[in-house]
C-alpha cells in the first residue's frame, strides 16, 4: 500500500496547488465580499438589506452542486461564459458568501445593544461606535463558525472535479483510473486533506486564544 | 472556319482547366473547403478556429487517462486526435476538455465543445437529444479473475454451479446479468469497480464481472495477476456525441472514423486498438465494403 502512494505522490502535486488554489479564491474572495454584504444586512438602507437578505437565502436554499451547474451552463444565457475552473470558483465563492453574512449578522446582532448606547453617551459617532465597540467584540464571536467554514471550503473544493477541473480529488482519481488500485490512493487523500484542515483548526484555535488573551 | 473553331475549342479547354484549377484548389484548401458547408455548420467554425474541441475524461483506463508522463491517452484520446488529422493533417490541433460523465450531453449541447468522446453508449434515449457518429467499438461485459483462482476460466465456473462467486458493479440489473451467462452463481454487489476488482484479488470472488475493454486492458498490463475467464456477452455501441441539427459535422465526423477504421488510414486507430485492447483489428480486405 505504502508502494503504491509513494508512486502516486508525484502525480498529485498539480492538483493539491489547484485545490489550494480553489480554497484561497473562495474563501478570501467570500470574506470581502460577505463582510460588505454583512453590514449592509445590519446598517443598509432597505432595498440593500431586502436585496442581501434575498441573495442570502436564495444561495443557501440552493444545493452546492446545483449552484455549480448553474453558473457553468446557466451563466452564458446572460452573457458571462467562465471557463470550468472560474466557474467553478464562482459558485463556490457565492455560497460561502451567504454563508459569511450570515455569520457577520449573527456576530454583530450578539452584541448587547447597551454596548451602541454607551458608545452613543459617550459621544462617539457611528463609524467610531462600530470600529471601536462593536466589531472588535463582534470578531471574537465571528471567528470559529468562520474557520470552520474554511475548513468547509477546502472539502468542498473537491467538487470542481465534477467540471473537469483537475483538483486534489480529481488526481487521484485519475492515477485510480490508471492503476485500479483505489484503497491505498483514498487513504492518501484523506491524509493530505487532513492535514490541510487540521493545520487551520489549530490555526483558528490559537487565533481565538489570542483574541481572548486581548479582549480579557 | 477551321481555325477559328480550332481556337475557340483551346479556349474552351483553356477554361476548363482553369475552372478544373479553381475547382482542385477549392479542395485543396481546408478554409475553402469549409466555406462549401453550410454556413453555421460546426465545420466551419471549427476549420476556422484552428483546432477542435473534444470533450472526455481523464480517470477511466483504457478509454481516457493520464499516462506516466502525464500525456492524456487512450481509445477516445485516439478518435480524438484521428478527427484533428482529418481536418487538419495534424493529429495534434485538438484540444481535449476534460469533463466528468454527467457532462456529457450538457456540454456538447451547450456549444462548450464541439464533439464528445467518452466511452458513450449509444441508446435510443441518448439519441433523442445528441447525434451519434458511426460506432468505434463494440463494448460487452466479460469474465474476469486471476491465474491463481481455481475456478478461473468460464467452463469451470459454469460446472461450480452456486459454488461460483461472482462479482458485478451494484445496479439494477446486477443479477441478471450475471445469471444470463451463469444461471446459478453467487452473485456479490459492490460499490465501485475498484471494490469489484478488490474482492478477485482478495479471492472473496471467483470471478468480477467487468467491461469487455476494462478485462483486455488489465490482461494486457498485468498478466501475472488477471486473468482473462474467456466469456463476453451484452454488447453494446460505443459513439461520439454532437448537437443535434449540423448534418454537415455529423457526416465529417462519420467520414473522418470510416476512413480511420477501414479506409487508407488506418495507422491510429490500429495502434491504439492494440495498444489498449492487447489485439489487432482484423485486416482489411479490398471488394466488398464490410462496414
Amino acid at each position: 500500500m505504502l508502494d503504491a502512494m509513494i508512486y502516486a505522490l508525484p502525480f498529485l502535486m498539480e492538483g493539491l496547488w489547484i485545490t489550494v488554489l480553489v480554497s484561497l479564491l473562495t474563501v478570501s474572495i467570500s470574506l470581502v465580499a460577505g463582510l460588505v454584504l454583512g453590514c449592509a444586512l445590519i446598517y443598509g438602507p432597505l432595498p440593500l438589506r431586502l436585496f442581501t437578505r434575498l441573495f442570502s437565502d436564495t444561495i443557501r436554499g440552493i444545493p452546492i452542486l446545483v449552484l455549480i451547474f448553474f453558473v457553468y451552463y446557466g451563466f452564458p444565457a446572460i452573457g458571462v461564459d467562465f471557463d470550468s475552473f472560474w466557474a467553478a470558483v464562482t459558485a463556490l465563492t457565492l455560497f460561502k458568501t451567504a454563508q459569511v453574512i450570515e455569520y457577520v449578522r449573527g456576530a454583530v446582532e450578539s452584541i448587547p445593544r447597551g454596548q451602541s448606547e454607551a458608545g452613543m453617551a459617550i459621544g462617539l459617532t457611528f463609524s467610531e461606535r462600530l470600529t471601536s465597540v462593536i466589531f472588535p467584540q463582534a470578531l471574537r464571536r465571528f471567528l470559529p463558525p468562520w474557520i470552520n467554514g474554511v475548513t468547509d471550503a477546502v472539502k468542498g473544493s473537491a467538487l470542481v472535479s465534477l467540471l473537469g477541473v483537475t483538483d486534489l480529488m480529481h488526481a487521484i482519481n485519475q492515477v485510480i483510473g490508471r492503476t485500479y488500485e483505489a484503497m491505498p490512493l483514498y487513504v492518501l487523500g484523506a491524509f493530505i486533506y487532513f492535514v490541510i484542515n487540521f493545520s487551520l483548526s489549530t490555526l483558528s484555535r490559537r487565533l481565538e486564544r489570542r483574541l481572548s488573551h486581548v479582549q480579557a | 472556319m477551321a481555325t477559328m473553331r480550332r481556337d475557340f475549342l483551346k479556349l474552351g479547354a483553356l477554361g476548363a482547366a482553369s475552372a478544373g484549377l479553381v475547382a482542385g484548389a477549392q479542395v485543396l484548401s481546408a478554409k475553402q473547403a469549409a466555406a462549401q458547408s453550410a454556413p453555421d455548420s460546426l465545420l466551419r467554425t471549427v476549420i476556422d478556429r484552428g483546432k477542435v474541441l473534444v470533450g472526455t475524461g481523464s480517470t477511466n483506463a483504457p478509454w481516457h487517462f493520464e499516462d506516466e508522463a502525464g500525456k492524456l491517452v487512450g481509445m477516445d484520446v485516439t478518435m480524438g486526435h484521428i478527427l484533428a488529422k482529418a481536418l487538419f493533417d495534424d493529429e495534434n490541433a485538438v484540444e481535449f476538455v476534460l469533463q466528468d460523465p454527467a457532462q456529457r450531453i450538457p456540454n456538447v449541447n451547450t456549444g462548450k465543445v464541439d464533439i464528445v468522446v467518452q466511452f458513450m453508449t449509444m441508446s435510443g434515449q441518448r439519441a433523442q437529444l445528441v447525434n451519434f457518429s458511426r460506432p468505434y467499438y463494440v463494448e460487452g461485459v466479460a469474465l474476469i479473475s486471476t491465474p491463481g483462482t481455481e475456478n478461473n476460466d468460464f467452463d469451470k465456473l459454469k460446472a461450480a454451479g452456486s459454488g461460483a462467486r461472482i462479482a458485478i458493479l451494484q445496479n439494477v440489473d446486477a443479477e441478471g446479468t450475471v445469471h444470463e451467462v451463469l444461471p446459478e452463481a453467487t452473485v456479490m454487489q459492490l460499490d465501485t469497480q475498484a471494490n469489484v476488482l478488490q474482492a478477485v484479488d482478495a479471492k472473496r470472488a471467483d470471478a468480477a464481472v467487468v467491461d469487455l475493454s476494462t478485462v483486455r486492458w488489465l490482461v494486457k498490463r498485468n498478466p501475472d495477476r488477471y486473468f482473462d475467464s474467456g466469456k463476453s456477452w451484452h454488447s453494446q455501441l460505443y459513439g461520439a456525441a454532437m448537437k443535434q441539427g449540423d448534418l454537415d459535422w455529423l457526416h465529417f465526423v462519420n467520414t473522418a472514423f470510416t476512413i480511420a477504421m477501414f479506409g487508407h488510414e488506418t495507422a491510429l486507430y490500429d495502434a491504439a486498438f492494440e495498444e489498449y485492447f492487447g489485439e489487432k483489428p482484423p485486416e482489411r480486405v479490398p471488394g466488398f465494403p464490410k462496414i
